[in-house]
């Protein structure tokens, strides 16, 4: 492998830090700028280039974050954000509440067995472990999705919100009596964070967040299928000045 | 709220594209050659700044060529860059003015 292939092959490996959409539209034409400012022989791409490489790739993922969305889009992804931890914080007071959440099922069903009452109390600690990590997961995947702009992810946030209310309902209808006081405390604060966000992202302020996303500058559905490998190509338009040094 | 303030980077890219339309490594020579060397554009700078320009309608690609297999794209001014452009360096001119008459007025810089 020569030097300059070996250089390129470094410069690659860089640039696989942008975001795809990115990479899709710029690397090639990086790649060119990288290798003619690079210096004959050689082999590794300079500390300076690395530095800048890797900074400029940050900024690409972060900046839909750095060019903040409207308000209510803003706070509705802090509530998300919110939730996630709250999902998470529903775990720990599951397994910290275990006892309570087992005197409650002992006052309501005096019958039980100890046995039942074991299982009973398993059963829901084992689903609150399974079922609270993956929401929480969801509600990370949902603030990425709504930050971007991304349309489905408003749809996603309204079918997250369902199942939190038919949950939250359910529990209510079974009179609570399989869920800790701690339990229960932390469902209607996850279903009051849903409800604040639902309204955020449909308030009218939120639409320009959402619509028309992929149209626009960055879009560039003009792009030519370009002869590629190929000799030179010349796309119309008027001639430039510019000449390749 | 009034417009922010264009970084260097950014307006020496416009200022670049304002004599016409030019290459990624056609910029970085052209702005170091401008700036007499005090500027010194790196690819990832560059693309990051081009990209934010193009979305921002400020720059668009004028025509792609393939040169040796590999991409040549060219980007030129648009007209609302041209005018960015034209407010910036009328503001960069004005506050100038205004520190170059200050110093007359004290008797140049002290020593």
């Amino acid at each position: 492998m020569t030097d300059a292939a070996r250089l390129e092959r470094r410069y690659r490996r860089l640039l696989a830090f942008y975001p795809a959409a990115f990479r899709r539209e710029h690397e090639e034409e990086m790649l060119v700028v990288l290798m003619a400012c690079a210096r004959n022989g050689r082999r590794r791409p300079g500390l300076a280039d690395c530095a800048d490489l890797i900074r400029n790739a940050i900024w690409m993922r972060l900046r839909p974050w750095a060019q903040r969305p409207a308000p209510s889009v803003f706070w509705a992804v802090g509530l998300m954000i919110l939730g996630a931890v709250l999902e998470l914080a529903a775990v720990v007071s599951v397994v910290a509440t275990q006892d309570s959440l087992r005197a409650a099922i002992v006052r309501h069903f005096p019958h039980f067995t100890v046995g039942h009452v074991h299982q009973v109390v398993y059963a829901h600690v084992v689903a609150v472990e399974i079922g609270a990590p993956i929401a929480a997961a969801v509600c990370l995947l949902m603030a990425w999705a709504n930050g971007r702009g991304y349309g489905w992810a408003r749809g996603l946030v309204l079918g997250f919100f369902a199942l939190t209310s038919i949950s939250l309902l359910s529990a209510f209808a079974q009179h609570a009596e399989t869920y800790a006081p701690v339990d229960l405390i932390v469902g209607c604060a996850l279903w009051l964070v849903g409800l604040v966000t639902v309204v955020l992202i449909l308030s009218p302020r939120s639409e320009q967040h959402y619509d028309h996303r992929t149209p626009g500058p960055r879009a560039h559905k003009n792009r030519t299928a370009a002869p590629w490998p190929g000799h030179e190509h010349v796309w119309p338009a008027d001639t430039g000045s510019a000449s390749w040094n | 709220m009034g417009k922010r303030t264009m970084q260097e980077a950014t307006f020496m890219i416009l200022t670049a594209l304002a004599s016409g339309s030019q290459h990624g490594y056609g910029i970085i020579t052209d702005v170091t050659g401008i700036s007499d060397g005090r500027v010194r554009l790196r690819a990832g700078t560059l693309y990051t700044a081009l990209d934010r320009l193009r979305g921002d309608g400020l720059i668009e690609v004028d025509r792609e060529e393939i040169v040796d297999s590999r991409l040549r794209r060219y980007y030129r001014l648009t007209p609302a860059g041209g005018e960015r452009l034209a407010e910036e360096a009328a503001r960069l001119q004005a506050n100038a003015h205004v520190a170059m008459s200050r110093l007359d007025l004290s008797g140049g810089l002290a020593t």
